[in-house]
């Protein structure tokens, strides 16, 4: 049996979408699975049916931020989410802004928020529908998270959720695990420029892979790389700040980063960070080639 | 009649009007917008890089490209090396390829009989998706076009990587679309040799001529491309007549009443932009000759963005040779961002048109931020005195199917129009 | 047992001091200090294997002892302003009252840096106390009463500051006690880095 899926979108770029669109094995995933409509694939019903009346369905997929004024085929976002929320057996919020509100929460909508949450704020809207969702954060998100989550729910399989709702799987790691940086982060090698392959770029560049969930650098983008490993800072894309303001700059106080690796107290990041500045490790001062 | 289009990054209610069984007039509306240029204001210049691409999530990198070069040009005095603006370049072209795929197996093939091929359309746009992402992290959503450069350090093996990646597409695109040699595709100047090959693309445009339809999709045979780069021509071209001059000051946005879009103007004038834009400008041997035959009409369109699509795959095989390993990646500006206030304007060449993006800077931070977007361009809501290029497509059409077929051969991008 | 060691080490090290403020870091030997607390040279060797490692054990130690005194006032509920005070009554306070401590520190860690050079790079060995420091500056900076400003330049100002105090009174040129320049030399160095 093909669990239907229904994908609207909210307030959204549908980036998620595009991203979901370089999963590779699409034609076996759309042998096991059947949209009951889609963005841009082809899908059971047009918007219009999908909206007039609930169609049987499965499992509610929404992208983009949520708002009482926003409208598809006339209907406001919010209701339709209502209307299919009772008969599916999973929600799943796919992207940052539709489990944050992101970039589009801060959008010309009133109340513009995520289904769930506004940054980290419960939003009292769909509460009693908070036990069968699972948030998959990112902007936009890993098609491989998507798809594998999926196939957890048509398993049945037991899927841990943190407290914004999101697989542990994925999201228990940081950003900053797998990061070919590592060993600069780790000497505390700060002297990076762009466009180079050595260097760290926590310290000065607004690095947010330390203290941002994710699984960048452990299923990697495209099947081939991750923004640390290209050279860009991490801009925190799956937490509920984002986007923060000053997204290439590190904000320090007195020299210190205001957000620390993730779970690392003050006194040991700084206990740390003192006694590697003690020593200059030359291989790690020295370019790669 | 309300018809409610979808699929295309969004929705668009088109309210047709009929006489004598023909379509008299046809209103276009776009029914959401953002307000992304609110969002920027006030934020420190490169959040601009961060923000933009999520404009679109199919062409978000070229509103990158045009971000970067928009901050750039804010600058007097500027250093990007030439390494840099090539792998841009690079970056930029596949992401039009894989807008062409996507368009062409999910959105035309099903106007043509065949049902939409979403196997394909992912194996070849992903394909490009994966050569992005070897030079700039990821795709979408990446912001490694930064002031001064790119933030990654390009290797030998990452460029023999993205031209294997390349010559699989080709090889795609050879054996799905045309089976013509690349070199003879390149340079072909008849529509005659096309009708001699086999392919998904073949099989669309002899449907087009066998079910009549070569007239579809005419409007006013007026052409207007900014993005000028080391492909693309920059210019007008009125019919078959190019003019390479064209200033961003003859640009003009007007408001719509009903509509969250913009229509845009040249001189007072609609122009048509996107890839037959670009192959009339460039006077691209193969689109002339279909020109000469069917005019503006989708076969012109459908064949020009099929056609770029192989174009852009060789140029970029040849681009990739001109790279300079020695040169760096990134030059640090002489001057801070934060210190400049200044307005810049650029534009860049996206899938469906020229996109155009305009900043005005106060000491590093944002004060105004204007997008003009291709879609604006080509669906234009105007009266029937000065209509749309689209809307003029439509009218004399005999059904809604029919005009469907034509407003998708524009290929819109709601999300884009309205931002 | 660990703990017996551990206050068995800590008599040393303090006899250690007061014979190093005394005699001076040089004249000092290892035979002395055993023989103040009446050990054998060789029970001594079982805490310290050599005068270069009890120096350096030494340094640390006040690092410890200051650092969790500067711990207590950054973890108070008060305003920089505050702590400020507090921190500057804190360090004259250890001058008075364990005098050989302040009297280490600048008489033999800064002025023989090559007792300290294995081991003791950089500001490994006052690792507590600086990381202290540097949690002041940064939580005063947060809160928006301090300057953001380069770390180097406010350490500088503030330690030098003390320390160039404690140096005048061990040389007994100031004609009061240290308490007595408390507010002044707080409210100078509130001024100097506050927003």
């Amino acid at each position: 049996m093909k669990p239907r899926i229904l994908w609207i979108s909210g307030i959204s770029c549908y980036g998620n979408v595009h991203s979901f669109l370089t999963y590779t094995n699409i034609d076996i995933f759309l042998d096991d699975f059947e949209f009951i409509y889609h963005p841009v694939l082809d899908s059971t019903y047009t918007l219009t049916q999908i909206v007039e009346d609930v169609k049987g369905c499965d499992i509610l997929l929404i992208d983009g931020a949520v708002s009482d004024d926003f409208m598809r085929a006339d209907k406001s976002i919010k209701n339709i989410i209502q209307q299919y929320a009772s008969v599916v057996e999973k929600i799943i919020t796919v992207g940052t802004c539709a489990t944050f509100g992101g970039i589009f929460q801060h959008s010309s909508y009133t109340g513009a928020s995520g289904v769930h949450f506004k940054a980290d704020e419960l939003q009292s809207d769909f509460l009693h529908l908070r036990h069968k969702t699972i948030s998959i954060s990112g902007c936009p998100i890993q098609p491989e998270i998507l798809v594998n989550t999926l196939y957890e729910i048509k398993n049945n399989m037991d899927i841990k959720l943190d407290s914004f709702l999101r697989p542990k799987e994925y999201f228990g790691y940081t950003i900053h695990n797998g990061c070919t940086r590592n060993e600069y982060f780790e000497y505390k090698v700060d002297n990076h420029n762009f466009g180079e392959l050595e260097g760290c770029l926590y310290y000065n560049y607004g690095c947010q892979a330390p203290y941002s969930s994710g699984s960048c650098n452990k299923i990697l983008w495209n099947e081939v790389n991750s923004k640390t490993r290209s050279g860009s800072p991490c801009f925190g894309c799956t937490e509920y700040t984002f986007p923060k303001i000053g997204l290439f700059e590190t904000k320090k106080n007195m020299g210190i980063p205001q957000f620390l690796p993730l779970g690392v107290p003050k006194r040991a990041y700084l206990s740390i960070a003192g006694v590697t500045k003690a020593f200059t490790i030359d291989r790690l001062n020295k370019k790669l080639m | 009649m309300i018809e409610l289009i979808e699929k295309i990054e969004g929705e668009a209610k088109l309210d047709f009007r009929f006489a004598n069984d023909l379509i008299d007039f046809v209103e276009i509306e776009f029914l959401t917008a953002r307000g992304i240029e609110n969002i920027l204001k006030n934020r420190p210049a490169m959040d601009a890089l961060v923000i933009n691409p999520r404009v679109c999530g199919i062409c978000g990198h070229a509103h990158l490209i045009a971000t970067v070069q928009a901050l750039e040009n804010c600058y007097e005095n500027i250093e990007i090396s030439q390494k840099a603006k090539i792998v841009r370049e690079l970056t930029l072209n596949f992401e039009l390829i894989q807008n062409h795929f996507k368009w062409f197996y999910l959105v035309i093939l099903p106007f043509f009989g065949k049902p939409q091929d979403p196997k394909k359309a992912v194996y070849a746009s992903s394909l490009m998706a994966k050569a992005i992402a070897v030079l700039a992290g990821q795709y979408p959503h990446n912001s490694y076009a930064i002031v001064g450069g790119i933030t990654s350090y390009i290797t030998n093996g990452d460029l023999i990587k993205v031209r294997s990646l390349i010559d699989e597409c080709l090889m795609f695109f050879h054996n799905n679309l045309v089976d013509a040699d690349i070199d003879e595709f390149w340079i072909c100047d008849s529509i005659e040799h096309i009708f001699e090959k086999n392919g998904d693309l073949v099989d669309v445009l002899m449907k087009i001529i066998y079910n009549n339809q070569t007239d579809f999709g005419k409007s006013y045979d007026r052409f207007i491309v900014f993005g000028g780069n080391s492909y693309f021509k920059s210019g007008k071209s009125n019919k078959t007549v190019v003019n390479e001059h064209v200033k961003f000051d003859y640009v003009q946005e007007e408001l719509i009443d009903k509509s969250y879009a913009k229509n845009v103007y040249y001189k007072n004038k609609s122009f048509e932009v996107g890839p037959l834009a670009r192959a009339m400008v460039n006077k691209t041997p193969l689109i002339r000759d279909a020109h000469r035959k069917y005019g503006d009409s989708i076969f012109s369109r459908i064949l020009a963005r099929m056609c770029e699509t192989a174009q852009l795959l060789h140029h970029s095989k040849q681009l990739i040779k001109m790279i300079d390993q020695k040169e760096p990646s990134f030059i640090k500006p002489k001057v801070d961002i934060k210190q400049i206030s200044s307005t810049g304007i650029s534009s860049v060449e996206a899938a469906r048109g020229s996109l155009i993006h305009n900043i005005e800077l106060i000491g590093g931070n944002i004060k105004n931020y204007a997008i003009i977007t291709p879609t604006q361009w080509n669906l234009g809501c105007g009266n029937k005195k000065n209509l749309g290029v689209a809307q003029n497509a439509m009218i004399g059409l005999s059904s809604i199917d029919e005009a469907k077929l034509v407003f998708k051969s524009f290929d819109v991008c709601s999300v884009c129009t309205t931002h | 047992m660990p703990h017996k060691k551990q206050t068995k080490k800590e008599l040393i090290i303090q006899a250690a001091l007061e014979l190093f403020a005394l005699k001076g870091f040089y004249t000092t030997t290892i035979p002395d200090i055993a023989s103040a607390l009446k050990m054998s040279v060789g029970n001594m060797y079982n805490y310290f294997k050599s005068k270069d490692m009890l120096a350096k054990e030494i340094i640390k130690y006040i690092s410890i002892y200051l650092g969790s005194k500067l711990q207590a006032i950054n973890e108070e509920p008060i305003t920089t302003k505050e702590k400020t005070k507090k921190i500057v009554q804190m360090y004259f306070e250890t001058a008075s009252n364990r005098p050989e401590m302040i009297d280490y520190f600048l008489r033999v860690y800064l002025s023989n840096r090559e007792v300290f050079k294995d081991g003791c790079e950089g500001m490994a060995c006052v690792s507590e106390f600086v990381t202290e420091v540097m949690i002041y500056f940064e939580e005063g900076v947060k809160s928006g009463e301090l300057r953001d400003q380069d770390f180097f330049s406010a350490f500088g100002l503030f330690m030098g500051y003390l320390g160039g105090m404690v140096f005048l009174n061990g040389e007994k040129i100031l004609p009061n006690e240290l308490s007595f320049y408390i507010d002044d030399i707080s409210e100078n160095i509130y001024n100097a880095l506050k927003k």
